[in-house]
């Protein structure tokens, strides 16, 4: 997917994939997922998933768009619900 | 490689399948969870969809290739590292689009009290069977997530 850039000198917009809870999935199930796609050890991926249960969202990754879409995309195939957010929706 | 085999009660499980066929034929057209992606273009959605779909199908296919013959007459369906993490991915679609349809009218806080007790009790027929079916792909879960967790070492 093409972008238009508006101003050429401005630093590259950073991408945020966030991770969202749902009521459903197993918390094994989703640590390992973290682990397996963002290569987090168990405590990081543990944090995460209880930092989305109770909260309702964790940031898992920050970094440009192609690759937050990549991270986004292989979570919505394990299931796990996610989004992206850039720098300017916050 | 390491191979577990689970040996299940015929009686039991058999019914549940009809059912959990039927969640399976729903995710050939409906994804699990919808894409979130609220900034894509239409045109990325759609090529997100189609592949997820593909992707759906392609692990409820696996699943089911366990229930074959073989488990109708000897009771025993088998994980390894090959097929784990594909009936990973299908029973954590099935029990998610379960949730949003046949047990769509519980809470939150009803279901998880239930799973702690199983107390089904009053639940209508088609609910109780719902629930069993939601519990059962869990069970196949916790299975595999136990003995063939796809992120512990493979053993020699």
């Amino acid at each position: 997917m093409s972008e238009t850039n508006d101003n050429p000198g401005a630093e590259p917009q950073e991408w945020r994939v966030v991770f969202l809870n749902d009521s459903v999935t197993r918390m094994s199930y989703a640590v390992m997922v973290l682990r397996k796609l963002f290569g987090f050890d168990e405590a990081t991926a543990v944090q995460h998933m209880m930092e989305a249960h109770e909260s309702g969202r964790s940031v898992l990754w920050l970094g440009v768009r192609e690759n937050a879409e990549a991270y986004a995309f292989s979570l919505q195939q394990w299931h796990l619900c996610a989004t992206i957010e850039s720098d300017e929706t916050s | 490689m390491k191979r577990v085999d689970v040996r299940l009660s015929i009686p039991a499980v058999a019914p549940l399948l009809d059912l959990i066929k039927s969640v399976a034929e729903e995710l050939r057209t409906h994804l699990a969870v919808p894409i979130a992606l609220a900034e894509a273009d239409a045109e990325l959605a759609a090529v997100w969809r189609e592949d997820l779909l593909e992707s759906q199908r392609e692990d409820c296919d696996r699943l089911f290739s366990l229930f074959d013959q073989e488990f109708f007459s000897e009771g025993v369906i088998s994980f390894d590292r090959e097929n784990a993490e594909a009936i990973l991915r299908a029973c954590a679609a099935l029990r998610l689009r379960f949730r949003r349809t046949h047990l769509a009218s519980i809470s939150d806080e009803t279901l998880e009290a239930i799973e702690a007790s199983t107390n089904i009790g009053n639940w209508d027929a088609a609910e109780q069977k719902a629930f069993a079916c939601f519990m059962f792909l869990d069970e196949l879960q916790k299975i595999i997530l136990k003995y063939l967790d796809p992120m512990a070492p493979e053993e020699e």
